[in-house]
């Protein structure tokens, strides 16, 4: 599904990424530890489209197509979807409605018809069950108010909403209480089948004890340097990263 | 200069008839608008705008008898609404519906009874004197006390279907009786391909515990100059609640004055102006709480695309001695365009001590966090701008109660949103 081959990539001319390979297939969740600065999030960004960010080799591959041509909103409408670290306030711009014209602007994408305000109602309590947000939320502006959890649910609830084919969750752990880390976890584990492919960016080993990835990646400045099965998150939250470090 | 004196001759010989004493106020006022000039750059409240344009396109009067057919649908024309209807600056009197409380009197009738309200000896604005020396639809709406309208009251300024340049010097007196309750609309409307000049001043008082929800929309031709003097006088415990959008003119100049004259009145001033092109919408905001427990705000948004530019100076005064006044202020501007321009000054002058106030001013452009943040779940960039572009402006939009009038704004806001936005 998604394929990574030889990446180097950075910003205002300093290279982060330096040779990233990462293949992931339908169904399989992965998991990228590292510390700070080593380059998650910039790889994370990059898959997703945000500006700024210059590819200067390699190739990132959806599907069997190139992306790195495409534009963020086509990626997503291809199902590449991203739960933001620190998701953005939009002062004014209602949650709602923000979540119905993202999820009609998909189902138009696949030649669907476009939902109503009244169905999608239905659909999106559906949903904030799923996640245990309360419905207040969706008649506020997009995180404007929202605790660090709240805004961490909202995240989920939009993946839950659009049904992307590959989700980068990108530090949803950070931020969030034991409750709310189950809560989010379990949303993510229900989302799970065989079609659907996830990247997970962490600090930390307890987001993955909910998780359950089939892949650990470790990234070391810029460059993945080990990978394994959830063993080796456990062998690094004892002995942290230095023994992997050159 | 010689244009003005033109005209102001020709309108004098044309009511040669008139009430003397208003004659002389009129020669009064000609004069103090000559002693004054137009600002110029050096004039510190004026600087920033450039009223060379008015002062040498040779605008003249508009005369009933070469009023052409009015259109049989009244552009701007708000659902569930009573009307008042000018033409080119005649009122309309068989096309406007009123209720039976509100009564339009004859301005000569207004001016004898209530002289103050046209005294200029005050005023350093030119074009208010200019004003008073050539106002030709001076309409007092008056409200008795004790009552309440429930249905807006939409006055339409239409300029329509010129062939030459005119200039047009409305007058209004809206005055709110002891009590009572009214929504007014004061609405400029322009459709006509040639250069005018809306000169308009209108006078507003809330008697005690009186409330007014009054609604300034200017929509003038954007080839057009609209120069305004609104002045809003408040007794005990009335309450204002003033919004003004603008999109319309060239060259668009406001001065707001608000007296909070007597205890416990309050009063909320929004602004939004929406300026694209090479359009110049500056607004001077003078709020002066003269009295106790008095309290104001003020939230002015400017949404400024292409080469046009704004200008927004606030002043609050919070005179010596009162107590427990409560003040806001705040000023958001948003810069579609790499080439449009905000000046903005807000400012207070506090000389009592039991006050609560506050002011700020930010100026940006679109956040490109919340671009890419709306682009990532799929929604275009095209879409996803005119999103926040109207979020920004929603909180002034959402203030409007009356849910005819709020639709009206929000759709005009929006169409010219798609409109600014296919250019940046």
């Amino acid at each position: 599904m998604l394929e990574i081959k030889n990446l180097h990539a950075g910003v205002d001319g300093k290279e982060i990424l330096k040779g990233i390979d990462l293949t992931i297939k339908p169904g399989e969740l992965h998991a990228i530890m590292g510390r700070n600065g080593s380059g998650k999030s910039t790889l994370a960004n990059i898959i997703t489209g945000r500006e700024n960010y210059e590819v200067t080799s390699g190739t990132i591959e959806f599907n069997g197509e190139n992306i790195l041509d495409m534009l963020p909103e086509v990626r997503a409408l291809e199902g590449i979807f991203m739960s933001f670290q620190y998701p953005v306030v939009i002062p004014g711009v209602n949650n709602t409605y923000f979540l119905r014209a993202a999820l009609n602007s998909k189902l138009k994408h696949r030649g669907l018809k476009e939902v109503n305000a009244a169905d999608f109602m239905r659909l999106i309590r559906e949903k904030l069950k799923l996640v245990e947000m309360d419905e207040k939320y969706l008649s506020r502006a997009v995180n404007d108010g929202f605790s660090g959890g709240e805004k961490k649910k909202n995240e989920i609830l939009q993946m839950l909403t659009l049904e992307p084919q590959l989700s980068i969750l990108d530090e949803t752990d950070s931020g969030l209480d034991i409750d709310a880390l189950k809560i989010v976890a379990q949303g993510v584990n229900n989302f799970r089948n065989s079609e659907r492919s996830f990247l997970a960016i962490t600090h930390y080993q307890r987001l993955l004890d909910h998780m359950k990835p089939d892949f650990i990646h470790v990234l070391i400045d810029g460059r993945i340097v080990k990978s394994g099965g959830m063993s080796l998150a456990q062998e690094l939250e004892q002995k942290g990263y230095s023994w992997l470090e050159a | 200069m010689k244009q003005f004196q033109k005209e102001f001759d020709a309108f004098l010989e044309h009511f040669s008839e008139e009430n003397p004493a208003l004659r002389d106020l009129r020669l009064k006022a000609f004069n103090k608008f000559k002693e004054i000039g137009f600002p110029n750059k050096k004039w510190e409240e004026w600087q920033f705008t450039d009223f060379s344009l008015i002062k040498n396109s040779n605008f003249r009067l508009s005369w009933n008898s070469e009023l052409s057919t009015i259109p049989k649908n009244i552009p701007g024309r708000i659902q569930n609404t009573y009307l008042i209807l000018i033409v080119n600056g005649h009122y309309q009197p068989r096309l406007s519906h009123l209720p039976n409380e509100v009564s339009v009197e004859e301005g000569i009738k207004y001016f004898k009874s209530n002289p103050e309200v046209y005294s200029i000896d005050n005023s350093s604005n030119p074009f208010l004197s200019l004003n008073t020396s050539m106002m030709n639809s001076a309409l007092p709406i008056y409200i008795k006390n004790n009552i309440i309208i429930k249905k807006p009251l939409q006055v339409i300024h239409l300029t329509t279907d010129l062939s030459d340049k005119l200039m047009n010097h409305p007058r209004f007196n809206f005055h709110i009786g002891e009590n009572s309750e009214a929504t007014i609309i004061e609405h400029y409307i322009g459709s006509t391909s040639t250069s005018y000049f809306t000169n308009t001043v209108s006078k507003i008082n809330l008697e005690k515990n009186a409330r007014l929800n009054h609604i300034r929309l200017q929509e003038e031709d954007r080839a057009s100059n609209h120069i305004a003097d609104t002045s809003y006088t408040l007794d005990r415990e009335s309450q204002l609640e003033a919004t003004s959008i603008s999109s319309g003119s060239k060259l668009f100049r406001h001065n707001i004055k608000l007296s909070l004259n007597n205890e416990g009145a309050s009063a909320r001033i929004n602004g939004l102006s929406l300026t694209m092109k090479n359009q110049h919408h500056d607004q001077h905001i003078v709020v002066d709480h003269a009295s106790d427990s008095c309290q104001s705000h003020q939230l002015f948004k400017y949404i400024l695309s292409d080469r046009s530019s704004g200008v927004f100076n606030g002043k609050v005064i919070v005179r010596k001695k009162t107590k427990q006044t409560n003040a806001d202020q705040s000023n958001k501007n948003l810069l579609l365009s790499p080439n449009a321009l905000m000046n903005s000054n807000p400012q207070l002058e506090i000389y009592a001590d039991d006050v609560k106030c506050s002011h700020g001013s930010t100026t940006g452009q679109i956040d490109s966090e919340a671009l890419f943040y709306l682009r990532s779940r799929g929604i275009s960039k095209q879409k996803a701008m005119e999103l926040i572009v109207s979020g920004f402006a929603k909180d002034i939009i959402d203030h409007i109660k009356n849910i005819d009038i709020k639709s009206y704004v929000s759709n005009h806001a929006f169409t010219w949103l798609e409109g600014s936005m296919k250019n940046v």
